[in-house]
């Protein structure tokens, strides 16, 4: 039992004592049982009040600390670590949140307010009375990182990793590296086209002996956590011969391939053989068969000696002490219909109008016919009235100019429509929009909830728009190519956020703890996100969250040691008839049967154990505690809630 | 003032905002030191001085103070406030040698408590820039309360050398005898994070900034909206009258050629947002108009966070600003081109709030070598490799975090931070240099 226990309620600076009256609760609590200090103070977080807590609780010997403010996710690590500095062991700590839980909500209600702190912050007393010392467990560590996708993120955080000399998996599903950057021209803001950009990180991941590259590499599974991860990785072949040098034969086999469907690289403008390459000179640079698209006839294998349909698929295990997701995000389809997709021949999405102008040389053309006026579509699944994507998909405004602009270098006499719901070309990038502008280009915009429109009127392609700018006039343009702009959605294909267990935010893409605390965490512990795979991102966003997760991936791998919150279940050998209630509860798979004498008991992993507490609640002979939530400590605080009802 | 025995550093990262710090406290926890110099009495930057954060409504101080506390502690990591750095040479491949200088405070800061009886006896009275100059401060004084480090300073410009400040210090530590001092210190590395600086709307007379009483910057807002605010209310300066009708002017100073900037800030169609959602629980009543351009809600819940401000009945208004002239009662005349009507129209405010925009901070050109350091064609720190590593600044060896390359919001700040300190760390640990 705790003697000397010292209360600290915060005003936060008035987020607090605006709607509590502290003193009173300060002053109540002064006579609870075993309190020795109550106090107040302005910005309990400030360095300068973290300090004097310090030395309060060294002067007046205190044996333990409840702090009243703000919620335990932002400052009871802050408050643990002063507990500490104070010479106690941090979980001698109790945090009281008396700001999201009694003044925010209750900011009507001062009365009733202070009321509630007082009964929130005695029972944190009740708690901290009964709480113990104990010593984090400590954990061996994998020194090693996987890397989930070798987009430009993932080669990024997988180059800056094995320079810091850490051991490397990265992992691509694809057969070649580079995500959506390998399919772009030159990138908006320099002369580097996305090929040469993707060069060049693929050269430093080759060079770097830390760095084990797979592609066509799928997770399957994963097991343990944080410090000793697991995962299987399912590898495709290519059914090529990996080194192949033969790339003459290879052409042949290509050619004489009967085989064609739509070339996902060019996003199904052109058409691919069952046996392909990306493009000229991608990496890895092997061709691959594609065994869904392959009628196995022979005929490639006829002329060339290196393809090798007994090719097998292998699982291989990786070990590593933190995995670090970088898996991108996918284009937004649109539905059959939407602003003429599907239905009208000439409407296409932004990704394959950059293909076009890539491949197209001389005049661009499409379905035969040449292109002059160009309507650009904006926000085409972003920014949703009626859909789901409520969220602004952030790269598209920019990236649309950027192509707008640069396929005038190609191809002179293009006139320019762009059909927006507001331009959104932050920061530098303002200047691209001001220079489309100054070269003609003719900007819309439409109002939320009457959105442009692309009919086909006698065989001509209209776009339709009541327009803001000119005062809501209907204005038409007759189109020789529409051109969707779609946004980013989260990748529809996600095995990997449900065998890491990821949570997703609102958007549905992967949620960081929090977004300027620690934007490149997840609850997972050392799981960490990088890229687009978080939420929209272009190429500089995206690289500094990679760079800022390998950073953090980093700390978990940098010592052979890590140690882990003992806040774990823990059994009553004598208590315990093994039912394997408790085994089939835990989403962790921390829990297993062993023998203890002659009977069967069951046994926690420490160091997979979550402290989630799922297993306590089934246990029908009440054998399981969780350390710092015992039943006595949780009782004593229901206790002192109930008996003031 | 820590006494900087050890001259020798593996990093000085410059400013002491919320991407110093980070870098600060990312660097260090991998067992290197580092020095962090800001030139103001106390690191936190301008994230410190805000009210609640875009789009989670954080209340800023509560998220910055973990961050300064966690720095302020770090074993690694030495701060020195209020210092200069003069010029930063590099020397050889892989180090850099800087001249510092520790501007004197005439306290004695390893005695300060913080206990502010020298404030209370201090008879001088001044604006206080904290609280931009809305309310008083002393000569002798502590910036704010969540201040770090929070021990006090004597602004001796202002200073009557009445000496009551002497007399009343419990631990005698103020010492008007204190000199600037100035050290040549040795690092590996650099980070350059001195952040930005707001338009001045001065250079708009349009909008009367300066001239109209009721005409402030969101910045001030921003300080009459935060817990530490200086009159527990929003109150326009004019009279104190509660305002009820409020303007804010977006693109104050972006996206604006006729004041030689292009760019849009990035930052200001957010906060606004923000701004006016706090607004609509502080004065319940008021009516809150926001005049733009386009809105670029583009980060990650914006859009989401533009769309509840639309719900709680905030007025949004899109037309560009031509001319704010003050009444005799205080309030405002504002002129402007209104898009959707397609015609000019005069509205009323009794405060305006101009959404002054993000504007490069050109001290580090005064540090290095002239033309080592370069500026992209808005004064912002060239990025020499924009895509490759973003953080790379035009001199090996320095890197670049936060604003200091662009404007950009605190997510995007933190993630520049914690590129650049990637790129520092595996800098210095190539560097075969010992020094
Ligand atoms: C009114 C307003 C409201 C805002 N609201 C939000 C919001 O709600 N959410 C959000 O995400 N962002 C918001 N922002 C943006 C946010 O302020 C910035 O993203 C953030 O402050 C950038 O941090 P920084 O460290 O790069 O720069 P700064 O905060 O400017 O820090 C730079 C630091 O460097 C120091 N320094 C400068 N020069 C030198 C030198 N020569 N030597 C030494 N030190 C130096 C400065 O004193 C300062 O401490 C807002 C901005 C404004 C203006
Ligand atoms: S963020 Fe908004 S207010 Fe700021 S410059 Fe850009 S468009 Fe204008």
């Amino acid at each position: 039992m705790k003697q000397k226990i010292g209360v600290y309620i915060c005003h936060c600076g008035g987020n607090i004592s605006d709607y509590v009256d502290v003193d009173k609760v300060k002053d109540v609590l002064a006579k609870e049982d075993g309190v020795y200090v109550s106090k107040t103070t302005i910005f309990a977080c400030a360095d300068s009040n973290q300090k004097e807590m310090v030395a309060d609780i060294k002067a007046n010997e205190l044996d333990a600390v409840v702090v009243a403010s703000c919620s335990p996710k932002l400052h009871q690590i802050t408050f643990q670590a002063v507990t500490e500095r104070a010479g106690l062991n941090k979980y001698n700590y109790v945090h009281a949140n008396i700001r999201e839980q009694v003044s925010w909500p209750h900011s009507d209600n001062k009365i009733g307010a202070t009321e509630k702190a007082i009964q929130i912050v005695r029972s944190s007393v009740a708690k901290v009375r009964l709480s113990q010392a104990i010593e984090p467990i400590e954990i061996d560590t994998q020194q090693a990182v996987l890397v989930l996708g070798a987009g430009i993120a993932g080669m990024k955080a997988a180059i800056s990793l094995a320079k810091m000399g850490t051991q490397v998996y990265l992992a691509e599903r694809e057969h070649f590296i580079g995500g959506r950057i390998a399919h772009w021209d030159v990138l908006c803001g320099t002369e580097e086209t996305g090929k040469e950009l993707v060069t060049r990180l693929y050269t430093d991941v080759i060079a770097n002996k830390n760095i084990t590259l797979y592609t066509g590499a799928e997770m399957v599974s994963s097991g343990g956590s944080k410090g000793n991860f697991n995962v299987q990785l399912k590898l495709k072949p290519r059914y090529v011969a990996d080194v192949c040098d033969d790339k003459e034969n290879i052409k042949k086999a290509i050619e004489v391939c009967p085989v064609e469907v739509p070339d996902e690289f060019n996003f199904g403008i052109t058409k691919r053989k069952a046996i392909y390459h990306n493009f000229p000179s991608e990496y890895p640079q092997a061709a691959v068969i594609n065994m869904d698209d392959c009628t196995r006839c022979g005929e490639c294998e006829k002329v060339c000696d290196k393809i090798d349909l007994s090719q097998k698929e292998e699982t291989v295990e990786v070990k590593v002490g933190s995995v670090l997701v970088a898996t991108g995000f996918d284009s937004y389809t649109p539905g059959e219909g939407e602003f003429g997709y599907q239905a009208i021949d000439n409407v296409i999405t932004l990704s394959q109008y950059k293909r076009l102008l890539a491949i197209s040389n001389g005049e661009l053309k499409w379905n035969g016919k040449k292109i002059e006026n160009v309507a650009y579509i904006y926000c085409v699944g972003s920014r949703q009235v009626e859909g789901e994507n409520k969220y602004c998909s952030r790269y598209c405004c920019t990236a649309t100019i950027n192509t707008a602009l640069r396929s005038n270098d190609k191809f002179k006499n293009l006139n320019h429509f762009h059909f927006t719901r507001g331009m959104r070309t932050y920061g530098k990038q303002e200047v691209f929009y001001h220079e489309a502008s100054k070269q003609g280009h003719v900007f819309f915009q439409s109002y939320g909830d009457d959105p442009t429109k692309v009919e086909n009127k006698n065989g001509k392609t209209i776009v339709k728009i009541n327009d803001i700018l000119t005062n809501r006039k209907e204005l038409e343009v007759e189109a020789d190519l529409v051109v969707l702009v779609t946004g980013m959605v989260p990748r529809a294909h996600n095995t990997i956020g449900d065998i890491l267990k990821i949570p997703k935010g609102r958007d549905k893409f992967y949620n960081e703890i929090h977004m300027k605390l620690r934007p490149v965490e997840t609850v997972i512990d050392g799981v960490t996100i990088a890229g687009a795979c978080q939420g929209p991102k272009n190429i500089v966003e995206s690289i500094n969250s990679a760079l800022s997760a390998s950073i953090k991936s980093y700390s978990f791998v940098s010592s052979d040691k890590l140690s882990v919150e003992p806040i774990v279940a823990k059994i009553d050998e004598n208590l315990c008839q093994y039912c394997d209630a408790c085994t089939t509860a835990c989403p962790f798979d921390a829990i297993s049967k062993v023998k203890s004498g002659s009977k069967d008991v069951a046994l926690i992993n420490h160091t997979v154990c979550k402290g989630c507490g799922m297993c306590l609640p089934v246990c029908p002979t009440n054998a399981i505690q969780l350390i710092t939530f015992s039943d006595d400590e949780v009782e004593n605080m229901i206790n002192v809630l109930a008996n003031e009802l | 003032m820590p006494n900087i025995e050890k001259k020798s550093f593996d990093a000085l990262v410059v400013g002491g905002g919320i991407a110093g710090v980070e870098s600060a406290i990312n660097i260090a926890n991998n067992g290197l030191k580092v020095l962090l110099v800001e030139k103001d009495l106390t690191i936190g930057g301008k994230m410190i001085m805000l009210s609640k954060v875009f789009p989670t409504l954080d209340c800023s101080a509560c998220i910055t103070t973990p961050k300064i506390s966690e720095v302020d502690r770090h074993p690694n990591v030495t701060i020195m406030t209020n210092t200069e750095v003069l010029h930063i040479d590099k020397q050889d491949k892989h180090y850099f040698k800087a001249q510092i200088k520790e501007k004197a405070r005439y306290v004695d800061v390893s005695n300060c408590t913080g206990c502010q009886l020298c404030e209370d006896a201090c008879p001088v009275v001044v604006p206080d820039q904290y609280q931009y100059g809305m309310v008083g401060r002393k000569a002798a004084y502590i910036p704010f309360n969540i201040a770090s480090p929070r021990v006090a300073s004597i602004d001796i410009e202002n200073c009557s050398l009445c000496g009551a400040c002497e007399k009343a210090c419990p631990t005698q530590c103020i010492d008007f005898t204190q000199e600037d001092k100035e050290y040549e210190i040795v690092v590996k590395s650099v980070v350059i994070a001195t952040g930005f600086n707001l338009f001045d709307p001065l250079k708009i007379p349009r909008y009367s900034y300066g001239s109209a009483k009721n005409v402030i910057t969101s910045m001030e807002m921003e300080r009459h909206l935060a817990p530490t605010r200086p009159y527990n209310h929003v109150l326009r300066p004019g009279d104190g009258k509660m305002p009820d009708n409020i303007a804010y002017v977006l693109c104050t100073g972006s996206r604006d050629m006729t004041v030689g900037n292009p760019i849009c800030s990035q930052i200001c169609c957010m906060y606004s947002i923000k701004q006016a959602q706090l607004l609509m629980g502080a004065l319940p009543m008021a009516d809150v108009t926001i005049y733009y351009i386009n809105i670029r809600s583009f980060g990650k819940g914006f859009e989401e966070f533009y769309e509840q401000a639309k719900g709680m009945g905030i007025n949004f208004v899109k037309g560009k600003i031509g001319q704010i002239d003050e009444l005799e009662n205080g309030d405002l005349k504002v002129r402007y081109e209104d898009i959707n009507q397609g015609k000019l129209v005069e509205s009323k405010h009794d405060l305006v709030v101009l959404s002054v925009g993000a504007m490069a901070n050109e001290d580090p050109k005064t540090m290095f070598k002239a033309d080592t350091w370069k500026q992209d064609e808005f004064a912002f720190a060239q990025q020499k490799d924009l895509f490759y590593t973003p953080s790379l600044s035009s001199i090996d060896g320095v890197f670049l975090a936060g604003t200091t390359s662009g404007p950009m919001d605190i997510p995007d700040t933190i993630l520049s931070s914690g590129a650049a300190s990637m790129e520092a760390i595996r800098y210095i640990k190539q560097a075969k240099v010992e020094i």
